[in-house]
């Protein structure tokens, strides 16, 4: 009797951990003398990991992903020269949220170093390191949700950047060395959060950038090897101009007339704080 | 017999490398390729008589040689790989085509062909149209002109060897350097031959049994969260706890509209705070705050309604038997309470035990869900009406607290009146 009431008590354990099953799953394309690819790359939930990947693969994703819960793609359209990559909702939605098996759903995606790219990264609820160094960017666009994650471009990009944009919802971002990014303009929306926008890397063009956010924290970290100027745009926000100096309704950095290259940054933020940082 | 078995035995273990011999000799010159064929013809009498002398070597013979699958009959299975980026749709529809076939197995490949075994294709060979292989990996020296899918085996794709289209492995992986003009999926694991798609067929009875257990198991614990929730709220909230169960018990109809009044209008008073506290620019910084005491309460009055009416049922069972003369030996709320929540528990019990029954269940289960959303918002309702039990407007309680004596709560006295009460008229339900 007692063994029945034990069994009894085990079942709904053992129908939880019977649906909790990862898959291995890995899709790859050979180059054919692609030379430019425009990759659309929808993570839903779980770890992704990005990086430059071998010359002889057009693009490359191997991928552990919860199968009761998630399906993954990869469709390559040869006449757009298109990539859908990712996992998304099988059509059940929801997240498992009760333990950290929803965490071992992980991602590696790579890209050719050899074509120019251009990236649209949407990430749900997702832990993720994109580090986008040694790639040839053209455009960036990202959009997180509820997310952590950070952004590297730890060698400077091989292609000129038109845009890189950033929207971030509820989510810790951090994007780090934007100066190897070669970008003529960035964009960052963020709703809420913790924002760390790394100016760091060698800056070869003046470059623009807009950040507008909602509530949190933005750091910003300023190269000195470039001419710094800051306009803000604040409701409730706290600013600390550390190392700058305000002039009309900006701030700028000294000698900003005179470098040959410009970083031009111009916040719109409601609520929280916004720190500005010096590279070291 | 146990001779026998050790000849099926060397003949199984043989076979795979009987496959790879005969790869490997392939594409060298008429003479070479003559000779494989001699082997497979070999081999391919070898497996066929250890296949009907044994019919569980069957499935590993076939693997080790590859056997085209016969083109199904007109409406029979046919699957078709022209576009295989739907990779979910693919293996479902192949899990479907190849489960319970056995030997039996026919399958239409539209502008292609359906193998069974280990496939090669050597390099001065050419395949028109897409390919499938089942049971078996495919190996690619020549050239194959169109999309290539494996079931429960891997792709080598050889130097100077091509692919003109995709590649899909279920069960398997991709290897070599030959070229790929497609796109290469793989899928180490499959569920398409596996005992599991064989085995689903069969399962039903046993689920439903398995899924009775479950629920009757889920109400069990149900029942037990809420006991350990009520005990508590008895522990630390009983005056509060008997106030809301009272106004359940007094004023029923005007709970029940308050609570349906308060369902409606939760969403709109959310937003209207939201809303408020972010046009009062101060009150901003409130908010997350405020989100989480509002989810809070909402929660709070619910459950502790629920509970109330729990409480209020079985303080009325409770006192009905005491008024029939019956002996309770400690009428106190966790009684009542555990009563109560047994009652309601029953209802979905039923459900638990006869849900499987094709309509009835469906019955029970709604009829479960109404009697508990009624009650749910009954509780919800004279929470609110009470103040979460701090007002006693709606209770009943006309005397002062301290005028409650116990003959006025336990007026229905074992001796007297309802001992002998006329036909035809109710037990009073309550002592007041």
């Amino acid at each position: 009797m007692r063994g029945a009431l034990f069994a009894l008590a085990l079942l709904p354990w053992a129908g939880m951990a019977s649906a909790q099953s990862m898959r291995p799953f890995s899709t790859f394309r050979q180059q054919h003398g692609e030379t430019r690819l425009r990759a659309n790359l929808q993570y839903a939930a779980g770890v992704l990991r990005l990086s430059a990947g071998p010359a002889a693969e057009l693009y490359r994703m191997d991928v552990s992903y919860d199968q009761d819960r998630f399906v993954p793609r990869s469709e390559y359209d040869a006449a757009r020269g298109e990539v859908l990559l990712g996992v998304e909702t099988a059509g059940r939605g929801g997240l498992r949220v009760v333990s950290q098996n929803q965490l071992r759903q992980i991602a590696h995606v790579s890209f050719s170093p050899d074509i120019d790219l251009a990236l649209d990264v949407g990430l749900g609820a997702v832990d993720a390191e994109l580090e986008l160094g040694g790639l040839r960017l053209t455009d960036l666009n990202l959009e997180t949700g509820a997310s952590r994650a950070v952004i590297r471009f730890s060698q400077p990009n091989g292609a000129r950047c038109r845009s890189a944009q950033f929207s971030a919802g509820a989510a810790e971002l951090s994007v780090i060395g934007l100066g190897n990014s070669r970008c003529d303009r960035i964009d960052f929306q963020g709703g809420v959060g913790k924002v760390a926008l790394d100016f760091g890397g060698s800056w070869t063009a003046s470059s623009e950038v807009e950040v507008r956010m909602a509530m949190g924290e933005l750091t910003l970290r300023l190269p000195r090897q470039v001419g710094v100027r800051i306009s803000l745009d604040k409701f409730l926000s706290a600013f600390e101009p550390a190392g700058l100096v305000r002039r009309g309704d900006s701030f700028e950095s000294p000698g900003y007339d005179r470098a040959s290259r410009h970083l031009d940054i111009a916040v719109t933020t409601a609520v929280g704080q916004v720190r500005v940082e010096w590279e070291k | 017999m146990p001779t026998l078995s050790r000849v099926l035995a060397a003949t199984v273990l043989l076979l795979p490398c009987a496959g790879r011999v005969a790869q490997a000799e392939m594409g060298n010159g008429p003479t070479r390729s003559a000779t494989v064929s001699m082997v497979r013809n070999f081999w391919a009498l070898v497996s066929d008589v250890s296949a009907l002398t044994h019919p569980q070597a069957l499935s590993q013979a076939s693997r080790a040689q590859a056997q085209p699958i016969p083109a199904a009959p007109p409406g029979g299975p046919s699957i078709d790989l022209s576009n295989i980026s739907n990779t979910t749709a693919v293996e479902r529809e192949l899990e479907r085509s190849l489960a319970n076939k056995g030997s039996n197995l026919r399958l239409t490949v539209p502008r292609g062909s359906a193998w069974q075994g280990n496939y090669s294709l050597s390099s001065d060979e050419s395949h028109p149209g897409d390919l499938l292989v089942v049971s078996g990996n495919a190996d690619i020296a020549g050239k194959l002109l169109g999309n290539l899918v494996t079931v429960n085996g891997d792709v080598t794709v050889r130097e100077g060897g091509l692919v003109s289209g995709d590649i899909l492995t279920l069960g398997g992986t991709v290897h070599g350097d030959g070229e790929i003009g497609g796109e290469v999926r793989s899928f180490p694991s499959t569920s398409v031959l596996t005992p599991k798609s064989v085995a689903t067929v069969a399962a039903p009875a046993a689920s439903a049994l398995q899924l009775t257990f479950g629920r009757i198991a889920g109400v069990i614990g149900v029942f037990l969260t809420l006991s350990a929730l009520g005990f508590g709220l008895v522990m630390f909230g009983r005056p509060n706890l008997e106030v809301v169960s009272d106004t359940v018990a007094h004023s029923f109809g005007r709970a029940f509209i308050t609570g349906l009044l308060g369902q409606i209008l939760l969403l709109p008073t959310f937003g209207m705070l939201v809303v408020g506290l972010i046009l009062s620019v101060a009150g901003i910084l409130l908010l997350p705050f405020a989100v989480v005491v509002y989810t809070l309460l909402v929660i709070i009055a619910a459950l502790g309604g629920y509970l109330a009416v729990a409480h209020a049922m079985g303080e009325t069972y409770v006192r009905r038997r005491m008024a029939l003369g019956a002996v309770i030996g400690s009428p106190n709320s966790y009684r009542y309470l555990l009563i109560g929540i047994a009652a309601l528990a029953s209802l979905w019990l039923a459900w638990a035990i006869f849900g499987w029954v094709p309509v009835a269940g469906d019955l029970i289960r709604g009829a479960a869900f109404l009697v508990t959303w009624l009650l749910g918002t009954a509780g919800f309702g004279a929470a609110l009406l009470s103040r979460a039990g701090i007002r006693e407007n709606f209770a009943g309680r006309l005397i002062p607290p301290e005028a409650l004596t116990d003959e006025y709560l336990w007026a229905t006295p074992q001796f007297g009146v309802p001992a002998a009460r006329r036909p035809g008229t109710r037990t009073p339900t309550r002592g007041l």
